[in-house]
């Protein structure tokens, strides 16, 4: 395919492929911002057993993670104007990122549902009984209780879910949004130096993954620094055993893999 | 004083609980007894509303509420004339010894971090915990963690304390420890209601020992005429089945 390998090229394409970076971090951004928020809409009903949300959430959830991301970005990008045409909503003006980051936050927000359903309801209830028999309300006890331990607990299957959406970005150029895998397309197609673009393109997004992931490490052991038996002063500088709350999650096991 | 009026509670078609009534003075130390079943956590549950009574009337101290029209500002009331200690410690987890202490202080109480602070440190210092005050609790032994426990439920100065057998999920050469920290505020006058299996702590702490059988209170009275002179058949069946244990007992 194309012209002779050279790895010169890699490294020239690879400062270009940086120019669209923002493009990438503003959509798993603002999809990140845009699924935790929907995440909680879409939790709350579950965990309080609201009746009729609850099946709404359900639905949500199944459409979701129950079609390809590929999919549900046509559906909104040439399907959301048609339907809000009738209800006198223009939209076709509205700009493309727009489309995008609804859709990758919705998608997100059905998996950050699960996470957060799981991760609360995995704080042992005698804790939360210890804080309603002290006196404290169910306001106090989930911010003061619940909330804190929940968010260590939630760490490990948020980081899979920051990656898997920031792989599932490289989608968004079907709809002809220049983040970094349209412009390795674009670079591909204008050189015939197809094989550098995507050494360059995996190179960039295995940095990024890589430092999402060190990162989040960094803060789950920060948020379930309380669990750790050893002596917290030799202890930071070891790779975290794999301990009581990632056990329990790899029960829960609600982490997606993969992209599309 | 703590009156329990016609408690019943039922799970389902379940009566766990039949018209129980107990009055508990001020002061006083209350061990309930009885087999496994029995309704003794169920009862416990129902004083400070973990668990929502059918039907009864609780009162402490100057509060009081009928269970059949209970509402949530009751509840917190009620709550917060109250105190339980648990079978399984239930500390937070995610704070240290002295934060467990200091929680409710600071959230329900509302003092200045300085004085719950102070208050805390001393209550860990009495129940011999003056050299954990940083540790989790995922690195004390759970006899630490009861103490904690208490001290935590001292921390309120509630009406009453609630014990819901607070040594039966402990390593045996913990128990003692853990006894003795009961027995040292049992002394000092604090009223409470103690559910336990450990036949010699009850026959020394107890002013009065209630046994339940059943979901009703089947006899009280002092422990010696309890243990010694029980005058119900069930009362004597149970002491009959436990009564290897209560020589063993601390
Ligand atoms: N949350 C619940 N839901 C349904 N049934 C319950 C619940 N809690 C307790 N029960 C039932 O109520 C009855 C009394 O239970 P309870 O825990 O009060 O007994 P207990 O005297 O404390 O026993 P033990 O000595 O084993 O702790 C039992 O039949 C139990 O199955
Ligand atoms: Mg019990």
């Amino acid at each position: 395919m194309g012209a002779p390998f050279d790895i010169g090229y890699v490294f020239s394409f690879l400062p270009k492929l940086l120019d669209t970076l923002g493009v990438t971090l503003l959509i798993v951004a603002g999809s990140l911002l845009t699924g935790i928020v929907a995440g909680f809409l879409v939790a709350l009903p579950r965990m309080y057993k609201i009746p009729v949300l609850r099946t709404l959430s359900g639905v949500y959830l199944s459409f979701f993670r129950g079609t390809p991301i590929l999919i549900q970005l046509f559906l909104f990008y040439y399907g959301l104007p048609e339907i809000l045409k009738l209800v006198g909503l223009d939209l076709t003006r509205a700009p493309v990122m727009f489309f995008v980051i609804l859709t990758y936050g919705l998608h997100t927000g059905a998996y950050a549902a699960e996470m957060i359903r799981a991760s609360v309801e995995a704080v042992d209830r005698g804790q939360v009984e210890a804080a309603y028999a002290a006196g404290m309300t169910p306001y106090q006890a989930f911010s003061r209780i619940i909330l804190p331990q929940a968010l260590g607990i939630a760490v490990p299957v948020f980081s899979n879910l920051v990656i898997a959406l920031l792989k599932d970005t490289s989608l968004a150029f079907t709809l002809g949004v220049m983040e970094m895998t349209g412009k390795a397309q674009t670079l591909g197609t204008l050189t015939q130096h197809f094989i550098e673009t995507y050494i360059a393109l995996a190179f960039i997004y295995l940095i990024i993954s890589f430092t999402l992931e060190k990162m989040l490490l960094a803060a789950e052991r920060r948020l379930t620094r309380h669990e750790n038996r050893e002596d917290k002063r030799e202890s930071i500088f070891r790779l975290k055993k794999r301990g009581s709350y990632r056990t329990v999650l790899a029960d829960i096991n609600i982490g997606k893999g993969g992209g599309a | 004083m703590i009156a329990l009026s016609h408690i019943s509670k039922a799970f389902g078609r379940n009566q766990v609980l039949q018209d129980i009534s107990l009055n508990v003075n001020r002061g006083e130390v209350v061990v309930i007894l009885g087999p496994s079943g029995s309704g003794k956590t169920t009862l416990l549950r129902c004083v400070n509303y973990l668990e929502k009574p059918g039907s009864g009337q609780i009162a402490v101290g100057d509060f009081q509420v009928d269970c059949s029209r209970a509402r949530r500002g009751d509840v917190l009331q009620l709550r917060r004339k109250t105190a339980m200690v648990f079978q399984q410690y239930n500390l937070f987890r995610h704070k240290t010894a002295l934060e467990n202490v200091m929680e409710a202080l600071l959230v329900v109480k509302k003092l200045p971090a300085a004085e719950a602070r102070k208050r805390s440190i001393a209550l860990l210092e009495k129940v011999g915990l003056g050299a954990k005050l940083d540790e989790y609790p995922s690195r004390l032994s759970g006899g630490q963690q009861q103490r904690v426990g208490i001290a935590r439920a001292l921390a309120l100065e509630p009406e009453v304390i609630l014990f819901d057998e607070p040594t039966s999920a402990l390593d045996p050469e913990l128990v003692g420890e853990v006894l003795e920290v009961i027995r040292a505020i049992a002394r000092e006058g604090i009223t409470m209601i103690v559910v336990t299996h450990e036949m010699g702590f009850a026959r020394d702490v107890a002013n009065r020992v209630v046994f339940m059988d059943g979901g009703v209170i089947v006899e009280e009275g002092t422990p010696d005429e309890v243990f010694q002179h029980p005058k119900e058949e069930r009362t004597k069946q149970f002491l009959r089945r436990i009564t290897p244990e209560a020589n063993y007992s601390i």
